[in-house]
């Protein structure tokens, strides 16, 4: 709700009068200032619902049944039942990120001061592109980064009251409301990234960032070992600084799992990678950590009881994950050091210098008594283990949520061979739910310590912020559609078969000249695939944002740097107007850059956030089959929907009958199905006939690699006989007269500002 | 027809949590029943159906011998397609599993033969996770169509399901019985 008042305080926090641009029609826009925008994206790209359970179980009215059109007792249907959950899985997503900027910020804050510039380096002028488009702020310091958050958690208060039982009752808003959840939780990577990136020295304004060791087997564990587990790397940070202040650097092994392990490498490139979440509970099942340190956001929630198992120490570093464990922030480093060592006491510690000389003075003394416990499983003694299994009872295939043939790979194993038990390792998300339900209590995840193989990868570390300069360089050619896509590959990983499928997906990508990104857990697995030559794909390919090249930006915070390519391109390639500006930024976005998000091993409610977020950027999401546990996509009806948008030049209705993009989230079923999907979201409107040429090349040249065929709905994207590709001319002629294809029009101003009811003006979208 | 309300599948990733679980057709001639009573049924087939052995075959031999009998359309879904044109059979449409089942919610959608609506869909073969997604929305959104999931590992969101039948044997005589039956009980 807007008032004079309010207008007023927005004007002054983004200061308004400052010349850089003029101010947009939605600064810090609320609840209902972008509903129309949305509305107007679901009416073409419908909520697509998969309930997980029949009945609705919040409030005391209930459990109430909703199957077969019944209500609830408050009134709600099934199809708002399943957006609200949306919103609030939505929600936690925003929130885990926000808070992990806001955390950011005032350490650095109380670090530097509210007035530490924000400098990003000689390549990147546009340092928030995110932040500028929502807020209408341009971020010069952290008390702006810190405002950004301050609307993220205003907004988020409103967001969260209307998921009350006899609040929101439609699913379209709600909806409209997990868009709202989605962009601030953007606005909150972005705020969080550059901080750290300002505030810790990251790589900025640089491509060709050091390539990092990873693979749980890079760690050397004769000497003392610190893994690092989570997302802020505040406290891993403080580790590197102490052991660089006392002559100890390479000396410990500072190692992390998920988005820490991005960050502290991006901050020191000696520390090493062990691995995804996916690794998490075998890693620390096997004893060769002498310490774990724990932050925030995906870190099991049974750390204390393994590092108890195995005899390492364990401190907790944040708020959100306590652990029941005493708060010793206050007490002398001595003590607490004392009592880890003699005691084995676990402790929370939030203070990130004080967690730091625990953590090295407990792995330097821990280390020389614990070189037994640091022995993995042998094969002998592995197999000795799964003597017991039989295969048959299969409690534990039945339990697992990979559907993998467990109960097969322990039985072999059992009687020494480990082949099948390393299949199901490289697929195994780590949630140990088999060991429970083994009736003869086999420890398998520890056996898979005897069938794992020790490989080494080479991954690049994250670089943060696209350059201005490379987006001048490649936002003619993305837009026009000769270069066919920019894709991402994000989230977490949990994948529907193997490990390797992402770096797959990345290099035919790749070498059909897309520009592929990666962050967070999926750029780690991008990395555990080789060559014959034994290289990964970042030691194979530029890491430049450019046509054909692979880009790490970062941990999960730094997807909003593709997100930022995006709006750059509008902003400094078209000279588009960022300000406050959302509809008008996202609009192009939607129309006219080829740009499509992955998430092939979907878990998290931050994963979806990110991925609802970028849907009302206008940028499409496929993901993998896990992904349709999330319960909602955004799906077209195709040919048969209304593709109506504006012609901005003559500022009439035009039927385009062109599906393009073809649905905004979308889950696929096998890796060869999300290739070709992922060529398709790259399609624009906007496409010149040879941009169009180009990409449906990439599209019938991966067709017919994984299905053997032409595309079988080709003619929903061949316009003009113009975009034909020149190879494949003859057979795509022959089956467009043979299904009856129709020329559609092109257009090169396609927009659906003007289509519903907005502030933006049509003439806007010209320049 | 003597069935039972589905309990327990063999996924812990698909146990109901609801009030309105498939029918188990333990005997394949009933499920034959339900085949025989549709007007436009459709068989929608997953990535499973081309790397699942089930004996000495593929399960899309079974799958293909239940559609032929009775001129069912197909719907391929990921990449089965290339496999199916491999054995010589061009299927009635290409989706993948969330596409047709987004069609099929659509009750004025003109169906893969151009018939309209399928008022009976079968399932074998897709991803048993993303099959019981599937399945749920047809449950809830798509009162104008029955859903059966020929399955061995059986899907509590689906109208008629395959019981659990943990050893490969027993699957394979439920499908060859189902054949023996469609070829016995072909309509005039």
């Amino acid at each position: 709700m807007h008032s004079k008042i309010r207008d007023a305080e927005i004007r002054a926090l983004i200061r308004a009068d400052d010349p850089w641009e003029p101010v947009g029609p939605t600064p810090m826009p609320t609840l209902m200032d972008l509903r129309n925008w949305d509305l107007r994206l679901l009416s073409t790209y419908e909520p697509f619902y998969a309930p997980f359970c029949d009945l609705c179980c919040l409030c005391t009215y209930g459990k109430c049944d909703l199957t077969e059109d019944r209500k609830g007792a408050c009134g709600i249907d099934m199809a708002s039942q399943q957006a609200r959950w949306i919103l609030i899985c939505c929600l936690m997503g925003t929130a885990a990120h926000g808070a992990h900027g806001r955390h950011m910020i005032d350490y650095l804050i109380e670090k530097y001061g509210e007035d530490f510039p924000i400098n990003l380096g000689t390549q990147v002028n546009v340092e928030a592109p995110i932040i500028r488009t929502v807020l209408g702020v341009k971020v010069e310091t952290l008390r702006d980064l810190r405002t950004a958050i301050e609307y993220v958690e205003r907004e988020f208060i409103h967001l969260v009251s209307a998921t009350h039982t006899g609040q929101e009752g439609n699913y379209l808003d709600f909806e409209s409301k997990a868009f709202h959840a989605g962009m601030l939780d953007h606005v909150a990577l972005e705020a969080a990234d550059i901080a750290q990136i300002a505030g810790f020295g990251y790589p900025t304004s640089v491509a060709d960032t050091p390539l990092v060791d990873l693979g749980w087997g890079i760690m050397d564990s004769t000497k003392p070992t610190i893994v690092v587990v989570g997302h802020n790397a505040v406290t891993a940070n403080a580790i590197i600084d102490y052991l660089r202040e006392h002559d100890l650097y390479g000396k410990v092994e500072v190692g992390g799992i998920c988005c820490t392990s991005h960050d502290v490498t991006r901050y020191a490139s000696g520390a090493k990678v062990i691995g995804p979440l996916s690794q998490q509970r075998f890693f620390l099942k096997t004893g060769l950590a002498d310490v774990v340190v724990t932050d925030e956001q995906c870190v099991l929630l049974d750390i204390p009881q393994m590092a108890k198992e195995t005899g390492a120490a364990m401190i907790a570093c944040s708020d959100k994950i306590s652990y029941g464990l005493e708060n010793a922030s206050e007490r002398p480093a001595d003590e607490i050091v004392r009592e880890v060592l003699e005691e084995q006491k676990q402790f929370l510690i939030l203070d990130p210098q004080k967690a730091a000389e625990v953590v090295v003075r407990a792995a330097l003394e821990l280390a020389p008594k614990r070189s037994a416990q640091k022995q993995l499983l042998t094969e002998a003694e592995a197999a000795a283990l799964a003597a017991k299994c039989r295969g048959t009872c299969e409690l534990c295939n039945r339990t697992c949520n990979s559907l993998l043939p467990v109960a097969a790979a322990v039985h072999q194993a059992g009687q020494g061979n480990f082949t099948k038990l390393g299949e199901v390792f490289r697929r195994c998300h780590g949630c140990g739910r088999c060991e429970q339900e083994c009736i003869n209590q086999i420890p398998i995840l520890r056996l898979m310590q005897a069938a794992a193989a020790r490989d080494t990868f080479k991954m690049r570390s994250g670089r943060g912020p696209i350059h201005d300069v490379e987006i001048r360089k490649v936002g003619s050619p993305i837009v026009l559609g000769t270069i066919p896509g920019v894709v991402l590959f994000a989230g977490c990983s949990n994948f529907p078969q193997d490990i390797d499928d992402v770096a797959w997906l990345a290099e035919e990508l790749a070498r059909r000249k897309y520009i592929v990104n990666l962050s967070g857990c999926a750029a780690m697995a991008a990395a555990m695939k080789k060559d014959d030559e034994g290289r990964t794909i970042y030691e194979k390919y530029i890491p430049e944002f450019d046509a054909g090249c692979i880009v790490n930006v970062g941990s999960c915070v730094a997807n909003c740097h593709v997100v930022g390519a995006a709006i750059k391109i509008a902003n400094i390639f078209a000279t588009l107007p960022n300000r406050a500006n959302y509809e008008l930024i996202s609009d192009y976005i939607l129309n006219r850059v080829g740009a499509c998000g992955v998430v092939w091993g979907p878990y998290s409610q931050k994963a979806l956030c990110i991925g609802t977020g970028a849907v009302r950027w206008g940028i499409p999401i496929v993901l993998g089959p896990h992904g349709s546990k999330y319960r909602r996509l955004y799906m077209s009806k195709k040919e048969m929907g209304d593709w109506t948008v504006m012609d901005g030049r003559t500022k009439q209705l035009v039927d385009t009958g062109e599906p393009t993009p073809e649905h905004m989230m979308v889950v696929t079923e096998s890796k060869e199905r999300a290739l070709v999907t992922i060529i398709k979201q790259c399609f624009r409107r906007n496409d010149t006939p040879p941009g169009r040429a180009i990409k449906l090349n990439s599209y019938i040249s991966a067709y017919k690699q994984v299905m053997g065929t032409l595309p079988d709905d080709l003619q929903n994207f061949v316009r003009t006989d113009k975009d034909i590709p020149i190879v494949y001319k003859r057979e795509v002629v022959a089956y467009l007269k043979e299904v009856g294809w129709q020329p559609k029009p092109v257009l090169s101003l396609p927009t659906i500002i003007g289509t519903y009811e907005t502030k933006v003006p049509i003439e806007a979208t010209i320049k | 027809m003597a069935s039972e309300t589905m309990v327990m599948p063999y996924y812990k990733v698909n146990v109901l949590t609801g009030s309105k679980a498939a029918k188990v057709i333990d005997v394949p001639a009933d499920g034959v029943a339900i085949i025989n009573k549709a007007k436009n049924p459709l068989y929608v087939f997953g990535e499973e159906v081309i790397a699942t052995p089930v004996g000495d075959r593929l399960l899309i031999d079974f799958a293909l011998e239940i559609a032929k009998s009775r001129d069912i359309a197909i719907c391929a879904t990921a990449h089965v397609k290339k496999k199916m044109l491999e054995l010589g059979v061009k299927p009635d449409s290409v989706y993948d599993i969330i596409e047709i089942v987004h069609f099929l919610k659509m009750k004025e959608w003109s169906g893969v033969r151009g018939k309209g609506f399928h008022d009976l869909v079968l399932f074998t073969g897709v991803r048993c996770d993303l099959a019981e997604r599937g399945l749920a929305t047809l449950k809830h959104f798509a009162p104008h169509l029955k859903t059966f999931a020929i399955c061995r590992r059986s899907h509590p969101n689906a109208d008629f399901a395959v019981p659990v039948l943990v050893k490969v044997d027993k699957w394979r005589e439920y499908l060859e019985d189902m054949i023996r039956t469609l070829g016995a009980t072909k309509p005039a």
